[in-house]
């Protein structure tokens, strides 16, 4: 691995990922890659800690990897993952949020549409935790993103944001919600653009127990087809077992507007430029989640260099 | 400048124009009336180029090109200008990022390089206290939650900075209150010169009290039944178009 390339920062000192200690099978792929795992423990502290992680061409091989966040009562942790992946990964993060801390992950990952990218998060929220979530990415050849959340402790948040961009590239998204306490929340939002011959899949699954009241939970997914042979597949699936809750859901996909698109050309745009406006604009309506300019400013640099 | 003869267009196999003729010349000023459905909007966007309106046949000449072999962009580039009834809304897209992009399509096809930022700031400051355009609309996306009168301020502000050779209005004036009025027919009688021409769509006298038209056309039925002078517009807003 070339260190330049490859790393991980967490409180200012960067470190190259080493820590080897057990093997991931892949179904998909024949052969077993070699594991990388990180423990990595967050206290409270005056600041919000970060930890920076950057994969960037920086193996031949596949890569398979684990992480293990536990973030302590009162901490505040942000992970910024701008990895772009050259081959064939498996990708396991698994995240404790104690009570009252606050956990914010930003995911701008680039994929080559010849390999297979798996990406698993499976997150427990306890007491009063909040939980903010955003990833953009731009599918392959086999794309899945499975995010299995377990609000457990009352007050607990979530807020998940994805933006899924394909060209002639496949993509299979799975947001898991499960309300296991009273008094949590939680927000989903899931958006994807299928140009060429893509074909995308979202799950938004909701999942409220028999004991959950007080329950608030949202979720709403859109798709925008670009050409005809792109497939958008969008599913809510509620699984609600107490009535004093607030839920919605909402999915939509279809083409751009035609009315739009003339609006836009007869300014004098070509036809290129208004599609690429108009999926900008279409994706860009959730900048309004993200409270932090400098992630604002890295997702429109994503969008724009990805659509 | 513009030449329609003959011209027949359909929407959605509906026959909406009839054999239409009309001719206009550089720096002339011509207003369009009509009762409802009587082809008024589908000229406007039938010169602008909108798919949705399908020619089926006769001949367009915009300065001596054939306008209907021209893409929408095309004829925008050229010059052409269509001023919505109902302009669109793009949301996601800021107004401030949306006018800068289309000021620098035109500025590429004339060779020029994009406008800067400090320049553009500038030159839309003016522009919007001209038009009495509240700043911060410029960060709000595009017609997205734009009151009528801004929406329309807004395709008024558009033409001016796109400085097109031929303008056409579709009623404008629908959604502006007194002063908006004013307002934005003072800004297009700056535009009025000789080296541009336009077209006022419109049902009511009181826009054409503050743009003085050079001609008056009445619609029906997808042709002109009459032309005149500016009074014609007088004795319709008197007599209707019974």
């Amino acid at each position: 691995m070339n260190k330049d390339q490859c790393s991980i920062t967490f409180n200012g000192t960067t470190s190259i990922i080493e820590n080897s200690s057990t093997f991931i099978s892949i179904s998909e792929v024949e052969e077993f890659i070699e594991t990388k795992t990180l423990n990595i423990e967050v206290d409270e502290s005056k600041t919000t800690q970060r930890v920076n992680l950057i994969l960037d061409n920086c193996t031949d091989e596949p890569i398979n990897f684990e992480i293990n966040l536990k973030i302590n009562e009162n901490a505040k942790l942000e992970f910024l993952d701008e990895s772009i992946y050259s081959n064939d990964s498996n990708i396991k993060l698994n995240t404790t949020l104690h009570k009252n801390s606050y956990f914010e992950l930003y995911k701008l990952n680039i994929y080559k549409n010849k390999n297979i990218n798996l990406f698993y998060h499976n997150c427990s929220l306890l007491e009063n935790s909040s939980f903010k979530d955003y990833s953009f990415s731009n599918g392959s050849k086999e794309n899945l993103n499975k995010t299995i959340i377990n609000l457990n402790d009352i007050n607990s948040k979530y807020l998940g944001s994805g933006v899924s961009i394909n060209n002639s590239t496949n993509s299979n998204n799975e947001v898991q919600i499960r309300h296991n306490t009273k008094s949590a929340s939680s927000d989903c939002y899931f958006k994807t653009v299928a140009k060429g011959s893509s074909k995308v899949n979202f799950d938004g699954i909701i999942f409220v127990d028999n004991h959950c009241s007080k329950t608030v939970s949202n979720q709403v997914s859109k798709g925008l087809l670009i050409g005809s042979e792109s497939k958008i597949n969008l599913v809510p699936k509620l699984e609600i077992y107490n009535d004093d809750v607030e839920c919605s859901h909402g999915a939509a996909s279809g083409q751009p507007d035609k009315n739009t698109l003339f609006y836009l050309t007869s300014r004098g745009i070509s036809k290129e430029d208004a599609e690429q406006i108009y999926v900008e604009g279409f994706l860009s309506e959730f900048f309004a989640t993200i409270d932090n300019d400098l992630m604002t400013e890295k997702a429109k640099k994503f969008i724009n260099l990805n659509t | 400048m513009l030449e329609i003869n003959n011209l027949n267009v359909s929407v959605d196999d509906n026959k909406i124009l009839n054999n239409l003729s009309l001719s206009i010349k550089t720096g002339e000023v011509h207003a369009i009336m009509g009762p409802n459905g009587s082809g008024k909007s589908t000229i406007a966007h039938t010169l602008a180029g909108n798919p949705n309106y399908q020619v089926e046949s006769g001949s367009i000449s915009f300065n001596g090109k054939d306008l209907l072999d021209m893409e929408p962009t095309e004829r925008s580039l050229d010059g052409l200008f269509l001023a919505f009834q109902y302009p669109i809304e793009i949301p996601g897209v800021t107004n401030a990022s949306y006018l800068r992009q289309i000021m620098n399509s035109h500025r590429k096809h004339q060779g020029k390089d994009p406008i800067e930022a400090g320049a553009f700031l500038k030159l839309l400051k003016e522009k919007s206290a001209y038009l009495k355009i509240p700043f911060e609309m410029h960060s709000r996306f595009v017609n997205t939650g734009f009151s009528g009168g801004e929406k329309k301020k807004n395709e008024v502000l558009q033409m001016d900075l796109l400085d097109p050779k031929l303008i056409i209005m579709d009623e404008t004036d629908s959604g502006l209150d007194v002063d908006a009025l004013k307002v934005t027919a003072d800004a297009v009688n700056q535009m009025k010169s000789q080296n541009r021409s336009l077209i006022i769509v419109t049902h009511y006298l009181r826009l054409l009290e503050y743009i003085k038209p050079d001609f008056v056309h009445i619609f029906q039925n997808g042709q002109i039944i009459e032309s005149g002078d500016s009074s014609l517009a007088t004795r319709i807003d008197k007599e209707g178009y019974e």
